[in-house]
């Protein structure tokens, strides 16, 4: 079964060749001193050190421009640190090549502020395409997508083109792409960026109810009443340092 | 990985009629330089059979004295015959010198009387060569002075000949010069035109690439759609130039065999495969150059 590949260790071969895996690990996300310098000496994270074990709900918090988003960038390699290294379920993409970036993006799920969406794919076709990118069988897709599009609750909308929706529906698209793939780790940057209220809302109560699935779920933001909410573990950047990494935390700034 | 071809192509297809105005926009753009390079291509033709019919009225004649030795006539002219550079040899014999002559000048008394009173046929028998290309006159002029005929040419002297020879095939030249010179220009306007349009294109395309580097799509699936894209663009901007050129070769015929009496829509429909099939391949092979550099440029795929 799809999801039982996922969780055994190691280098694998499947159809699709070698395959390196984020596998159940102590840790699912693993920062030991990382820092990001951008030439001449401009400094986006300092020596930042951080572990997250699977099945964690956090949120790194912090004013604009305190690193929040360099750090999650990091996760999905995005962004390559200068300084430190960076695991992810075990597999140590500090210094990870072109070639396999692609192989652990299609093991992250990932959401934006600007929902980055497809804009000449329809809802279904967008949340398809990524298990199009791992060369899933059509039959299958055919069988996952409907049941994706029903738990974000756009089964009636699948054939509309993301300018046809509206701003939540846009966002909920681009979480059941991020999901339907049932990745480890899901990293939202600031997903409700672009919300009001009501469907920040609903996009939180998603973000937990993947997370009840088991997923680890980094969310970056920096909505108060959304973090003081959730009442679980918060990391406040400031500086691009870590100054408060709090169990079950609250919005302090 | 059948899959993924079938859904590389399915995305070529789905990207061409989803941004149609994009995809006809560069259709245009590739038809326009196309037929750009089929209007120098028909020029070219023109100016080279405009050469040719110059060059086939060019004659050089040689004149025998009246009494040479029939014997030494056929060597000679057997001997013209044999060279490369000769197309053909005409003889005219004295009786029909004479007789071409009095046709001639039949309105002018004066020159029939000097006839009369020269009496008998002043004219020998006479040669009419005509060379393969203008700068074949010089090495036939110089054959003329074979010793085996040389005694029975009555006329020596060819040096008027050479400055008139020496001028067509120098402006002949400079013609067909001037043409290579001009179409290189246009051909390397229209190379210019095809890849900053294509980049274009990409260009548009460059967020929806991005995205699909996010979600883990590896280059080659990103890439392969554009290329395959590619191929079709071409190939429909083809089509679409043969559709225009052709039928505008025919419409101008007529006017042309007037002029030039040789055909141009033959030359078309003879080599036609081979025109438009290497038109086919280099703007094949320049789409999808400037497609694979666009994209490594703009974003690293």
């Amino acid at each position: 079964m799809y999801l039982s590949k996922l969780s055994s260790p190691g280098i694998i071969e499947s159809d699709l060749g070698v395959y390196k895996f984020i596998h159940l690990s102590f840790y699912m996300i693993h920062l030991k001193h990382v820092s990001k310098i951008y030439p001449p000496n401009i400094v986006g994270l300092d020596g930042i050190s951080l572990h997250v074990k699977p099945g964690e709900f956090i949120s790194i918090v912090g004013q604009s421009g305190t690193g929040k988003s360099t750090l999650a960038k990091m996760l999905f390699a995005e962004e390559k640190p200068s300084h430190g290294t960076i695991e992810i379920g075990g597999w140590d993409i500090t210094k990870i090549s072109d070639k396999e970036i692609p192989l652990l993006r299609r093991q992250i799920g990932v959401v934006f502020q600007d929902f980055k969406l497809l804009q000449k794919k329809t809802v279904y076709e967008n949340i398809a395409f990524a298990l199009q990118v791992a060369g899933m069988a059509p039959s299958r897709i055919r069988e996952i997508v409907p049941r994706v599009l029903k738990i974000v609750n756009l089964d009636d909308k699948h054939h509309r083109y993301p300018h046809q929706l509206s701003g939540g529906e846009q966002q909920r698209v681009a979480i059941g792409r991020a999901l339907v793939h049932q990745p480890k780790i899901l990293v939202a940057d600031e997903p409700t960026g672009n919300l009001d209220a009501l469907n920040s809302r609903d996009i939180l109560e998603l973000l937990k109810k993947i997370n009840e699935f088991g997923t680890t779920v980094a969310l970056v933001t920096h909505d108060r009443e959304m973090v003081n909410r959730l009442k679980r573990r918060v990391i406040t950047l400031q500086d691009g340092k870590i100054v408060s990494d709090v169990e079950e935390g609250r919005y302090k700034l | 990985m059948f899959v993924s071809t079938y859904r590389v192509f399915k995305f070529a297809f789905e990207n061409f009629w989803r941004n149609v105005w994009l995809s006809l926009m560069t259709i245009s753009m590739l038809v326009l330089t196309l037929l750009t390079v089929n209007i120098l291509l028909v020029i070219n033709r023109a100016a080279d059979q405009a050469i040719k019919f110059v060059e086939n009225r060019i004659e050089v004649s040689v004149y025998f004295q009246n009494n040479a030795d029939p014997k030494k006539i056929t060597t000679a002219v057997e001997y013209l015959r044999s060279l490369a550079q000769v197309r053909d040899v005409e003889e005219i014999s004295a009786e029909e010198a004479l007789a071409k002559f009095r046709m001639r000048h039949e309105n002018d008394p004066a020159i029939i009387s000097s006839l009369e009173e020269l009496g008998g046929n002043p004219f020998g028998p006479t040669l009419i060569i005509k060379a393969k290309q203008a700068s074949d006159f010089e090495t036939i002029i110089g054959a003329l002075d074979n010793p085996q005929f040389r005694d029975v040419i009555r006329n020596k002297d060819f040096s008027n000949y050479q400055p008139i020879v020496e001028k067509i095939r120098h402006t002949t030249n400079n013609v067909r010069m001037a043409g290579l010179i001009l179409s290189f220009v246009f051909f390397l306007i229209a190379l210019l035109i095809i890849f900053n349009t294509v980049r274009i294109a990409i260009f548009i395309h460059r967020e929806e690439i991005s995205i699909m580097r996010l979600v883990g799509a590896s280059n080659w699936f990103i890439r392969a759609p554009y290329l395959l894209e590619t191929v079709l663009l071409s190939l429909l901007a083809v089509l679409i130039a043969i559709a225009i050129v052709y039928p505008a070769l025919l419409f101008v015929e007529p006017y042309y065999k007037q002029y030039f009496e040789m055909g141009l829509a033959d030359y078309f429909e003879q080599n036609g495969i081979w025109i438009f099939g290497a038109q086919f391949l280099g703007l094949l092979f320049v789409t999808m150059l400037s497609t694979g550099l666009a994209m490594r440029k703009f974003l690293k795929v």
